[in-house]
């Protein structure tokens, strides 16, 4: 695996995601109570032998910076090779943002090829997945792949999702259609591709924008050795509110598909140093996961709490993911939310409280209460759903002490704060 | 760098640890439900801006030494200073092991004439407190002091266990007796927290080494001497928490004291973190059904069952039906279904068979091999010890690291023993 450089791609600005992708990108956001969801490909690159790491950053890079830093948590701060953030950079003659996946990788090339891999794992940050890159690497070798594009089974129900791998009998690939309606295609496309980094050289100098449309179609329809590599594992793309929702909250379900806990493929991440988790004498925690640093006094019951969340006496949190260091006082209530970090949700306050009322173009937030992070819901509010608090969100946002179903506050400027 | 440097004795046997401490040093007992003893000092010195430590070992040292490694934890792993395990080497000098906390220095003498520091900090690897180690430095310069001694109140009937100070109005030690016997009106015991200016620390060391009558002890002998023959030594109060888990049930009793609502030390204050190494482990998971009260669990740890007033370290798993009440279990300790424990301390990687009975009964008859350290009701159970399937183990029993399955041929006792291939008893 030594002539093999990965690039994670995480330019995504989680568009999907409203206020939890405010101020970071979807590869930052914080999953499965105490993971960030660029961990699952950062383990898998390190378990997988893959020591060469690039992520190609775009939105909000900061958060991506902070969390890997020099890539230790991975062992990946490496003398020869390691993990490094490309990021859109200037140059006297050229400054560009990166205008697709493709283009990040073109504009990178210098860098990727002073490396000398003999092959590029495309990999995206936006994944939960548990995956050894080594079998994917010995197929491609094995059959002589110009590219290899790693494929999953899904629902036919779901392949209005995904681009759909037509696949031959011996694995090449046939053609790839994007988001079909109907198909007879149960091989979905995991944007996961493994390229001889000669063919992809040839392919860059086009100038193509989007590795699917301009590079990867173009070269099955022109009858290049592209293949496809079967993966039945848990995978999952965590970019919308309703994925993100579902797939935490199925780690605390009996029959969760995603092991976290597996001492052969343990997922890495920067970990803060916190105490132990505190139960006191009258708290009830049930089918739920508790990040260390975690004070509980209250009820839990199907959640995620994160490191440093602390729940007041009789408070209650059900059916919600909350970020670290959020706080419910006394008596408060969280159900069917995400709260980011830093919420305080006071004493007596209610979120997301009762039905989820049907709100057309409100369908991506899922039924949810979505809460940006530092904001303060103050003693006695009441915020419905589906609702967006925007990012510091503060007591006069509540008309009346109730933010009514269907409403999306915006983020408020730091500034503000300062007033 | 500061210009500060810190010795750290991590020799201690801790004898009266009982099973914990027989294949560990003390300091590398675990603590506080995902802590090593020793983390407490390491933490309070790079939280007081101290980075360069020396850490002396002799008992057992191989779990430090694993535990410490490069000093990555507590950013103690730098181009200067840094961390530095000093174990004792043959040829050094004329003793090669290290005879008494001062001759542990004496032989490393070495290390701080090529530091610049002009004071030396010398601690104590086997004690749970914060403490910020600026505040005893300005105490030391403000009073000139060639000697500084930080101390702490004990309760009367605890004098005899440390070494005891006698000061005047201004802080100046008069008198000192380790572990004194009979009646003494001072109870400000020594907190094993030295610091020394340096010059003075090196002639002093170098004069008690050739000294043939001495036990080469900064208790015993050091100390003792210098108050007797006037040299500028002051006592520093301190008045946090400070614990030194010397015995069994003192080690219980603390453990137990950080499930309390109000612990006695903070450990989630973010400007005095205790670092530990830790390893990747998801976060604790709690399922349907399980009831979890009044505990302390450390990521990692998997709960079916009952968990009450508990302190639960990283991976310890918790079968359905299972309850565990009062109780200690190190890292990756597993309790089969249906298996009940009562007042036990679990070493690391211990299996509690399905059904089994831990701590059962009102029988306290004091434990037949050490009475004198297992008499309080506790059941302590060795590293790695196999409990096979509806065992029954009465109080103040003691079973011993590694034992298997078939070692039991019936139930045990209140104050059995039973001991594995490999016990040191």
């Amino acid at each position: 695996m030594r002539d093999v450089l990965a690039l994670i791609l995480s330019g995504g600005g989680g568009e999907r995601m409203g206020v939890l992708c405010a101020e970071r990108a979807v590869s930052a956001l914080p999953f499965g109570g105490k993971y960030r969801v660029i961990d699952f490909v950062l383990s898998n690159c390190a378990h997988s032998g893959v020591n060469q790491v690039a992520v190609l950053a775009q939105h909000a890079p900061a958060s991506l910076n902070d969390h890997i830093g020099a890539g230790r948590a991975w062992d990946l701060d490496r003398r020869a090779g390691g993990v490094v953030i490309l990021q859109p950079y200037q140059t006297r003659s050229h400054a560009g943002w990166y205008r697709g996946t493709a283009d990040a990788i073109a504009q990178n090339w210098d860098w990727i090829e002073e490396r000398r891999p003999a092959r590029v794992l495309v990999l995206s940050g936006d994944h939960v997945v548990r995956m050894d890159y080594r079998p994917l690497v010995a197929a491609h070798i094995e059959r002589e792949a110009a590219v290899t594009v790693a494929v999953t089974p899904v629902a036919a129900s779901e392949a209005r999702r995904f681009g759909m791998v037509h696949v031959e009998r011996d694995g090449r690939i046939r053609s790839i259609e994007e988001k079909p309606t109907r198909t007879d295609a149960a091989l979905a496309n995991m944007g996961i591709y493994l390229f001889e980094t000669e063919r992809l050289a040839d392919l860059l100098r086009a100038r193509p924008v989007d590795l699917v449309l301009d590079v990867l179609r173009p070269q099955v329809a022109a009858g290049e050795r592209v293949f496809a590599h079967e993966f039945a594992g848990y995978w999952e793309d965590v970019g919308t509110v309703a994925s993100y929702y579902r797939s935490n909250l199925e780690l605390v379900g009996p029959g969760s598909r995603l092991a976290l806990h597996d001492a052969r493929w343990p997922i890495l991440t920067r970990d803060e140093e916190r105490s132990p988790v505190w139960l006191g004498e009258h708290a009830r925690v049930e089918e739920s996961l508790v990040a260390n640093g975690c004070r509980i006094e209250g009820r839990v019951s199907r959640s995620i709490l994160f490191p440093g969340v602390t729940v007041g006496p009789r408070a209650v949190v059900a059916e919600s993911v909350v970020m670290a260091d959020s706080r419910l006082e006394d008596d408060a209530v969280v159900e069917h939310a995400i709260l980011d970090k830093y919420v305080r949700v006071g004493a007596g306050a209610r979120v997301g409280e009762g039905p989820a009322a049907d709100v057309a173009d409100l369908a991506w937030l899922a039924g949810l209460a979505l809460v940006g992070k530092d904001t303060w819901v103050a003693e006695g509010g009441r915020v419905l759903r589906p609702s967006s608090m925007g990012v510091g969100g503060r007591y006069e946002d509540l008309e009346g002490g109730v933010l009514a179903a269907g409403t999306v506050l915006p983020n408020r400027r730091w500034y503000e704060e300062l007033r | 760098m500061s210009g500060r440097y810190a010795f750290i004795l991590a020799g201690g046997l801790g004898s009266r640890l009982c099973l914990l401490s027989e294949r560990r040093a003390k300091p590398a007992v675990p603590f506080g439900g995902k802590y090593r003893i020793i983390d407490f000092t390491l933490s309070n010195c790079v939280n007081s801006g101290i980075y360069d430590v020396g850490v002396l070992t002799q008992y057992r040292p191989t779990s430090l030494n694993q535990h410490i490694g490069i000093g990555r934890p507590w950013d103690l792993d730098r181009t200067r200073g840094g961390i530095q395990l000093l174990q004792p080497a043959p040829g050094m000098t004329a003793s090669d092991w290290y005879r008494g906390t001062a001759d542990a220095i004496y032989q490393n003498v070495l290390h701080l004439k090529r530091r610049r520091a002009e004071e030396v900090l010398i601690l104590s690897g086997d004690h749970v407190y914060h403490m910020d180690y600026n505040v005893l430095y300005a105490f030391h310069r403000r009073n000139r002091a060639s000697l500084t001694v930080a101390v702490t109140e004990v309760p009367e009937r605890d004098v005899n266990q440390f070494g005891i100070l006698e000061t005047e109005a201004s802080g100046r030690v008069v008198a000192f007796r380790e572990k004194p016997r009979g009646p003494i009106d001072s109870r400000l015991a020594s907190m094993g927290v030295y610091l020394f200016d340096r010059q003075s620390l090196i002639r002093w060391l170098v004069e008690d080494a050739a000294d043939a009558g001495s036990a080469h002890d900064f208790g015993k002998d050091l100390l003792p001497r210098l108050v007797a023959r006037g040299e500028a030594v002051y006592a520093y109060r301190f008045a946090g928490y400070w614990q030194d888990v010397g015995t069994l049930d003192s080690y219980y009793r603390s453990n137990l004291e950080f499930v309390q609502p109000r612990p006695p030390l903070d450990l989630d204050d973010p400007d005095w973190i205790v670092h530990t190494r830790t390893a990747d482990r998801p976060p604790v998971r709690i399922e349907a059904g399980a009831r979890v009260t009044g505990s302390l669990l450390a990521n990692g740890c998997h709960v079916r069952g009952e968990v009450v007033n508990s302190v639960l370290f990283p991976g310890v798993v918790v079968e359905r039906g299972a309850v565990v009440r009062d109780s200690i279990l190190m890292h990756d300790s597993r309790v089969g279904e249906a298996a009940t424990l009562d007042r036990a301390v679990v070493d690391k990687e211990v299996r509690i068979g399905r059904g089994a009975s831990v701590g059962e009964g009102d029988d306290l008859t004091p434990n037949r091999a050490c009475p004198e350290h297992l008499s309080s009701g506790l059941v302590v159970i060795g590293k790695r010890a196999v409990l096979p399937e509806g065992l029954r183990v009465g109080r103040n029993a003691r079973i011993g690291a590694s034992v298997a399955e078939e070692d039991f041929t019936a139930p045990v006792p209140a104050g059995g023993v039973v001991d594995g291939p490999e016990s040191m008893h």
